[in-house]
């Protein structure tokens, strides 16, 4: 048993190097000299923290993909890697790699770090990672950073789960492309998912 | 100039002329460029909100519900986008430059000074908080009544006139020194 | 409620109200952004029409589906790819290829160049790891698209927005 457990764990590396050798030769033929040393510092020093690097590395390559300057690239990658840092903060440092990078979107977009820690607090235990990303789209969409915080927390205290938190995205996206205003969508959404869940409408 | 009424050309685009609906581009896109220039304070941010209304107006066409007034329709499209657009930016803690390129096409000649001037507007008026900024540009330059306002941002008449005068009151605190140089 | 102070403010006033000018190819991008991603007639993308629910799936949408296809998955992988259906609807594209993180934002990735299916519906279906990604469609080579059912990053740091994808290991 104890070989084929070793199999396995050396069957793991092997993909994982693979991945790594994979990545690194997109940056190397994507990015400058100049660039590519100041992305992998960061990366590195992201990988050190025990942040989510590859959030960085993906960064860097949408730049490189999307024709931006070596100058941009670098400024994205370090904006975002302050962001997750604050996002793994506000979370918790127990927070799954995706939770963090999706929390650093949502600190992006505007959101506070303080309503990320109120989401974790009301959730513990709870894989907030779709409750983050459709915060993020909320924003994105024009909902005030308070008024999105307010509607994803309450619908992860009432036990929203993420197929649900995905509907919720889509009635509202489709009442915003109505017209409607966004943050009254998103309040009169929350207040039907609640009732949906069988929980008290709030507000 | 094309002088068909909007709500002709919206008909002609429903019907799927897509192509007429470029009338109605070239028909509102300075008045609406001026908006999210002034909004936004760059031309890049006010380039892509600008697109992003049209297309967004585009799609959502068939839900127009008074294509007379499709330039107030698209107005409200834009406001919200230079909100978004707005947010954005702020977060990335650009420092506000005055578009040059954009100073430079514009159609007048500008003295030197004129220049300046138009300068010191522009950094006033990016000092200003966003909602403070947006109800002034609403009132005065674009010349909206306070219910026009309400009803287009979602914001009580109230609120919306004490946002135009701490506007004011700060865009002449800004801008005493300069002119008084 | 004082009115505008003549004194000072109706000079700026009078110069905000200037014209702006735009860039000349501004009329020609935001036609052609239109005429790539605007399905005709316009009335088919209307939400509020019935539409057959292949036409609608969005990424997001899909990542349910894709759970359920899984059935073989290597013992030693813990992250198994699920597929994924992309579907971008773009009557006048030539071109529609899904590029994001998943596929390290290569515009050149064929396993992620979606075909037309006839009236303009643009997919292609790809295994995508469990996790969060961002991605966006790239229209003709040039032209960058986000989702317009799935959720929004707002992460436009190189000017062109994307969308984002959660994929949840199987169960």
């Amino acid at each position: 048993m104890r070989w084929f457990l070793g199999v396995v764990a050396l069957s793991a590396m092997a993909v994982a190097a693979s991945a790594q050798e994979a990545w690194r030769a997109r940056l190397d033929s994507e990015l400058d000299a100049a660039t590519r040393v100041a992305v992998l510092a960061m990366v590195d020093s992201a990988r050190v923290a025990r942040l989510p690097a590859m959030a960085l590395v993906n960064k860097a390559l949408e730049g490189a993909g999307k024709r931006a300057s070596g100058a941009q690239i670098v400024a994205a990658v370090q904006s975002l890697g302050g962001e997750l840092r604050a996002s793994r903060t506000a979370l918790g440092h127990a927070s799954r790699p995706d939770e963090i990078t999706a929390g650093a979107h949502a600190l992006h977009a505007g959101v506070d770090a303080n309503a990320l820690g109120k989401l974790r607090r009301v959730s513990v235990g709870r894989e907030l990672t779709t409750p983050l990303t459709v915060l993020t789209d909320l924003v994105a969409r024009g909902v005030p950073p308070a008024a999105a915080s307010d509607a994803v927390i309450t619908l992860t205290q009432a036990g929203l789960r993420d197929a649900g938190f995905s509907k919720f995205q889509q009635a509202v996206r489709l009442d915003i492309d109505h017209g409607a205003d966004p943050a009254s969508a998103t309040r009169i959404r929350a207040r039907g998912a609640v009732i949906g869940r069988g929980g008290a409408p709030r507000g | 100039m094309d002088t068909r009424a909007d709500a002709l050309i919206v008909q002609q685009v429903l019907a799927g002329d897509v192509d007429a609906f470029a009338v109605l581009v070239a028909r509102y896109r300075e008045s609406c460029a001026r908006y999210a220039m002034h909004m936004l304070g760059n031309r890049e941010d006010a380039d892509e909100a600008l697109q992003d209304a049209f297309v967004r107006a585009y799609r959502a066409l068939g839900r127009c519900e008074d294509p007379d007034r499709f330039g107030a329709w698209l107005f409200r499209i834009l406001v919200n986008r230079c909100r978004t657009a707005g947010a954005r930016r702020a977060r990335r803690a650009q420092t506000f430059l005055s578009d040059e390129g954009a100073l430079l096409s514009a159609s007048e000649p500008h003295p030197a000074e004129q220049w300046a001037w138009r300068e010191e507007i522009e950094r006033a008026l990016s000092a200003l908080p966003a909602e403070q900024r947006e109800a002034f540009l609403l009132k005065y330059v674009e010349g909206l009544g306070y219910d026009e306002m309400a009803e287009l941002t979602g914001v009580g008449v109230s609120a919306l006139k004490m946002r135009v005068m701490r506007a004011c009151d700060r865009l002449r605190v800004l801008l005493k020194e300069v002119r008084s140089a | 409620m004082p009115e505008i102070d003549h004194n000072k403010l109706d000079e700026v006033v009078s110069e905000l109200r200037r014209p702006t000018p735009l860039d000349a190819s501004f009329d020609r991008r935001v036609m052609r952004a239109i005429r790539a991603v605007a399905m005709r007639p316009l009335r088919l993308i209307s939400p509020l029409m019935p539409m057959p629910r292949w036409r609608v799936w969005s990424a997001f949408a899909a990542v349910a589906a894709g759970m359920l296809a899984v059935s073989v998955i290597p013992a030693f992988r813990s992250n198994p790819a699920q597929p994924v259906q992309f579907v971008l609807v773009a009557p006048e594209a030539s071109t529609v290829q899904v590029v994001g993180d998943f596929n390290g934002w290569n515009a050149r990735h064929a396993a992620f160049a979606a075909e037309n299916r006839g009236g303009g519906v643009w997919t292609v279906t790809a295994p995508i790891p469990p996790g969060h990604h961002r991605y966006a469609f790239l229209v003709d080579d040039s032209l960058w698209v986000p989702d317009p059912t799935a959720p929004r990053v707002a992460d436009e740091d190189f000017g062109h927005p994307n969308s984002a994808l959660v994929v949840e290991s199987a169960r």
